[in-house]
């Protein structure tokens, strides 16, 4: 009987554990763009104001894949006439899962589960997937060196699994 | 004795429930299994392009090995309906009777570098220039789901300079 409760207990305390731990990790690198995300709330305000008058010029593209998360569509940076960059995902199909963000990853490519964390690859958060499926924009923080972040991943924070990778190149 | 062992079991039955239930919770919390049956779908508007103004459609990176061809060839759809091709950070071969058509993807002549017999294609004109950004309309009623690939072809050598496989924007 004893041995039954502490068993469980066991089980229960690295049930939590296991939870805790992954929403540590998330937090990490949120903490970082908490700043720059602040700063772009700031820039939005002011763009409202402004009219979107000229066009905004398309920087980069590539197309999603991604396999066993079954992930397909496309991502396209564009810069505002202001210098603002969004990402915009279009014809855009992942599959659903706990925790899923959008990042920018310093890699050329990244296949299927590719861990970011283990890997040490540096990322740069745009916001956690607002869909997993349809055409969605993200801003992009100010100042992101996109000749060094060359790959859109749609990352599950949660176990640390890349879903989907889209290349960008030169458009 | 049987009571004894009633409570036991009871007290078993307890213990399973009181371990059991947050240990379903949290593994339900970190796996959320019910996402794998849920779609979120999102249709957000461009934050920018006006209607106005023309979209592309369809966009491939030329590739050349023979004759170095490398740029990226779009096509927009304009406002009008008009589909137009244009070239950008172009750059291929200068050569005789150089023209741009568009090509079946899937045509095993493209795979060669001098085509045998004529090449199924849709002309879109001579070659502008062989470096820089340029623009070619595409003549209406194209089918652009048969012809999804542009060529930079030399007609005097029946060669293959660069081929774009286009991809859908």
């Amino acid at each position: 009987m004893v041995r039954t409760v502490k068993t469980g207990l066991v089980i229960a305390v690295l049930a939590v554990a296991f939870s805790l731990q992954a929403r540590l990790h998330a937090q990490d690198d949120m903490k970082q763009d908490g700043m720059k995300q602040d700063e772009m709330k700031h820039d939005k305000m002011q763009d409202d104001k402004m009219t979107h008058e000229s066009m905004a010029k398309t920087l980069f593209t590539g197309k999603f894949h991604g396999k066993v998360h079954a992930t397909s569509g496309r991502a396209t940076v564009y810069q505002e006439a202001d210098g603002k960059l969004v990402l915009r995902l279009t014809n855009f199909k992942t599959s659903n899962g706990p925790d899923v963000h959008v990042i920018l990853v310093a890699t050329k490519d990244a296949g299927d589960d590719a861990n970011f964390l283990k890997n040490n690859t540096e990322r740069v958060e745009l916001g956690k997937l607002k869909g997993n499926e349809g055409d969605q924009n993200y801003e992009i923080p100010a100042g992101t060196d996109l000749a060094k972040f060359r790959t859109v991943s749609v990352y599950c924070e949660r176990f640390n699994a890349n879903f989907g990778a889209a290349p960008l190149e030169k458009f | 004795m049987n009571q004894i062992a009633n409570s036991r079991l009871s007290r078993n039955k307890l213990a399973l429930i009181l371990i059991g239930i947050p240990v379903l919770g949290g593994a339900w919390w970190a796996f959320r299994p019910e996402k794998l049956f849920i779609n979120e779908k999102v249709n957000e508007a461009a934050p920018f392009v006006a209607d106005t103004e023309a979209q592309p459609v369809y966009t491939g990176k030329l590739e050349g090995k023979i004759h170095q061809t490398s740029g990226r060839a779009t096509i927009y759809k304009s406002a009008d309906g008009k589909h137009y091709l244009r070239l950008t950070d172009f750059m291929t071969a200068n050569g005789p009777d150089v023209h741009v058509v568009l090509v079946r993807a899937e045509d095993k002549a493209l795979e060669q570098e001098i085509v045998k017999g004529e090449l199924d294609h849709v002309e879109l004109g001579s070659l502008k220039g062989n470096q820089g950004d340029q623009n070619y309309d595409l003549p209406a009623g194209v089918d652009l789901n048969q012809y999804q690939a542009v060529a930079i072809y030399c007609e005097r050598f029946h060669a293959v300079f660069g081929v774009a496989r286009l991809e859908k924007f």
